[in-house]
């Protein structure tokens, strides 16, 4: 399918005349041409309009991608405990597990 | 008092003269040049001092006053504060925090040494380095490698709070110099090269409580963007919803980079925070198609909330690791016959952005090093830049002779604004690269990079410059060539004289208005931090740390030794352990004393 795809650009940008400034826009990323304004990203020919499944396709793990922020709200959770008591009594614990409520 | 000077030239006055109710305190402190007391010297970067008591004249005759041991190796960036009669600075990895009596400089007055955290080094890109602490208050605030921010009773150095703000084991540490506004400590994080989503954050001066995080990628409610009323500079028109989001496919964003590690500015009047956010996600650009907003952005934020009131994005789709996090420089300029508050910005990718700091709307866009050849340019139309396809990066394909390198026509080394000569004195890399990327896959604290990197100097040979710069017409009146990286920050001073350090450890005193070098001392380490000055009891002096490393030296700081290691960075300074050593020196400079003084 992906082969097809090439296949077409490259036979319109052959035939086509009136094409070769399109086909030499798309060959060539410059970053000028916006789909949207502040979206301004093209694909070369022949690279994947979706990445997932080809060569492109990072295949991450969605429990890793969502490492981090379990980190970080842990983190804060953490540090609003501290914060509180910190409020409260006016001495500063840094040891969570050392807070009573 | 020669801070409120505002001449009418190409680029003109600043904030300095403006005060706001609250954070007056902070403010008033920064008018006086005795002191040197945010890490930037005052909230507009300029690193400039109304001192002139050392001049061009007479800076022939500087000597070294006093110096101390730092109890460290490895990279030394940023540079002390001075309050009052104490002088205070903080160390590389373990991130020690010594105050020194003025009075008394041959004795320690506190010393405070946070628990080590063994899982920060390994996770530091680009060596254990620390851009300063800041103060307000009568409190020290000081980042460590691990992601803890302390603050400091400043008298005693005793811990007032502790708060966790960037987690080693998932790859985020913290290198940046906090900034205090009001009762916001504002710090960023380092992860760009872990995959790392980048974030500022906001913390209570007196309590630690966490006021606001705004992220650099994500939704519109993470990245605080409002859809109808957050500019996009480059178009000048509102982001419109999902700003970030559309400019990813599907996850990557969550691994997105964009992270903060550089200088934060700050306008009082208009009470918006300055910063940068880094490189997107992996180096590899094949694996993140899209522009990656807004990783590689000048952002404005509103002090008290976060919110963003305008960004522009200066590397769309990045491919080079042209990290956004340099400073902002405020200054006034003369536009179409107005004087416009503007921001001034040398970015890792070779260009200088002069930007309305209102509006976010570009300027004056211009390279400061001809050798650029990622971009012909910024088309006026679409304020982006004009990509040359043949240095487009993309996986698995070796593109050569790409200028600048990754660590860009400069780095972290800040510059220094005088308004005397209204010139931009910048400290400069001078590099070219070539660049192969790869496919990579997420783990969380694992290197999250994907390209082949070796760095060469640029044309001439010199790898680093020091020129004087106008932004506005993007003249250079000189250059002094280096051999090595000029990696440390500059001062320029009322007495004529601009200040800065080389990679072999020369610190060095030169003429503004000629370029001439008029005093040169060689410190015992390579020079990557920043010089300060100050006044003490009637005397002038001027203080920098002297220890190498950084990403200029991360082969002689990390003892590695094949070319692309240290991210492409090893093989370019191989010959630098001919010229220095690691170190770790405080240096204290002033004129001789007459005799009897």
């Amino acid at each position: 399918m992906l082969k097809k795809i090439a296949g077409v650009v490259t036979l319109s940008c052959i035939i086509g005349g009136g094409l070769t400034a399109i086909s030499t826009q798309a060959s060539a990323y410059d970053g000028q041409t916006c789909v949207a304004p502040g979206n301004c990203w093209e694909p070369k020919p022949g690279f994947p309009a979706k990445i997932a499944g080809t060569k492109f396709d990072p295949r991450h793990s969605p429990k890793e991608l969502a490492k981090q922020s379990i980190s970080i709200a842990a983190m804060e959770d953490r540090n609003k405990k501290r914060v509180d008591a910190f409020k409260k009594t006016g001495n500063f614990v840094y040891e969570v597990n050392k807070l009573t409520d | 008092m020669s801070f409120a000077l505002a001449g009418m030239g190409t680029v003109v006055s600043t904030v300095h003269a403006q005060a706001a109710d609250s954070k007056q305190s902070l403010i008033e402190m920064q008018k006086d040049p005795n002191q040197w007391v945010i890490p930037t010297g005052t909230y507009d970067n300029w690193r400039y001092s109304a001192l002139k008591q050392i001049n061009s004249d007479n800076v022939k005759n500087l000597q070294v006053a006093w110096t101390m041991s730092t109890g460290t190796l490895r990279g030394l960036e940023g540079q002390p504060l001075v309050i009052g009669n104490t002088m205070y600075y903080e160390t590389s990895y373990p991130n020690y925090v010594y105050a020194i009596d003025l009075d008394h400089p041959d004795q320690i007055k506190w010393k405070f040494m946070p628990p080590p955290n063994e899982d920060a080094p390994p996770v530091a890109c680009c060596d254990v380095v620390n851009r300063g602490p800041a103060y307000a208050e009568g409190i020290l605030v000081a980042n460590a490698l691990d992601g803890k921010i302390y603050a400091l009773d400043a008298n005693t150095g005793k811990v007032i709070w502790v708060a966790e703000n960037a987690d080693p084991k998932k790859g985020s540490t913290m290198t940046n110099a906090p900034m205090i506004v009001g009762n916001k400590v504002i710090v960023g994080m380092s992860g760009g090269e872990f995959g790392v989503r980048g974030y500022l954050t906001a913390y209570d001066l007196h309590s630690g409580k966490m006021l606001w995080r705004a992220y650099s990628e994500g939704s519109d409610e993470d990245i605080k963007f409002n859809p109808q009323k957050t500019i996009d500079g480059a178009t000048g028109k509102p982001v419109g919803a999902d700003s970030s989001l559309k400019t990813w496919r599907g996850d990557e964003w969550k691994v997105g980079g964009g992270s903060t590690w550089g200088w934060y500015a700050y306008d009082p009047k208009l009470n918006l925070v300055y910063y940068g956010t880094g490189n997107p996600g992996t180096w590899n650009p094949s694996q993140r198609p899209g522009d990656n907003a807004w990783s590689m952005a000048i952002i404005a934020r509103d002090a008290d909330t976060g919110d963003a009131k305008w960004a522009y994005q200066m590397t769309p789709h990045d491919g080079w690791d042209y990290d956004g996090v340099n400073e902002m420089v405020l200054v006034d300029v003369e536009d179409k016959g107005k004087t416009v508050p503007a921001l001034v910005h040398f970015d890792r990718n070779g260009f200088t952005y002069v930007l309305n700091r209102e509006t976010g709307s570009p300027i004056k866009i211009t390279k400061y090093d001809s050798s650029v050849n990622w971009a012909s340019g910024i088309d006026p139309k679409t304020n982006r830049p004009i990509v040359n396809p043949d240095k487009m990066t993309e996986a698995d394909k070796n593109v050569t002779d790409i200028c600048p390198s990754s660590q860009g026509d400069k780095d972290q080394q800040p510059v220094s604004y005088n308004p005397n000569t209204k010139l931009f004195y910048a400290p400069l890399n001078h590099l070219c690269m070539s660049y192969q990327a790869f496919n990579v896959k997420y783990k969380a604290g694992f290197p999250f990079v994907g390209a082949i990197v070796n760095m060469v100097p640029g044309p001439g040979g010199n790898r680093g410059r020091f020129i004087a710069y106008n932004p506005m017409t993007g003249e250079t009146p000189w250059e002094i060539k280096d051999m090595f990286q000029d990696w440390s920050g500059a001062l320029t001073t009322a007495g004529d004289v601009a200040f800065y350090g080389t990679l072999t450890g020369m610190f060095r005193a030169v003429d503004i208005k000629t370029g001439k070098i008029l005093y040169e001392f060689k410190t015992p380490s390579g020079i990557i931090g920043n010089p300060i000055t100050y006044m003490h009891n009637g005397k002038q002096y001027v203080a920098v740390l002297s220890g190498v490393g950084g990403w200029a030296a991360i082969g002689m700081a990390n003892n590695l030794h094949k070319g692309s290691e240290g991210l492409g960075a090893v093989g370019l300074n191989a010959s630098l352990p001919n010229y220095t050593n690691l170190g770790g020196t405080l240096m204290v400079f002033a004129l001789p004393s007459k005799a009897g003084e």
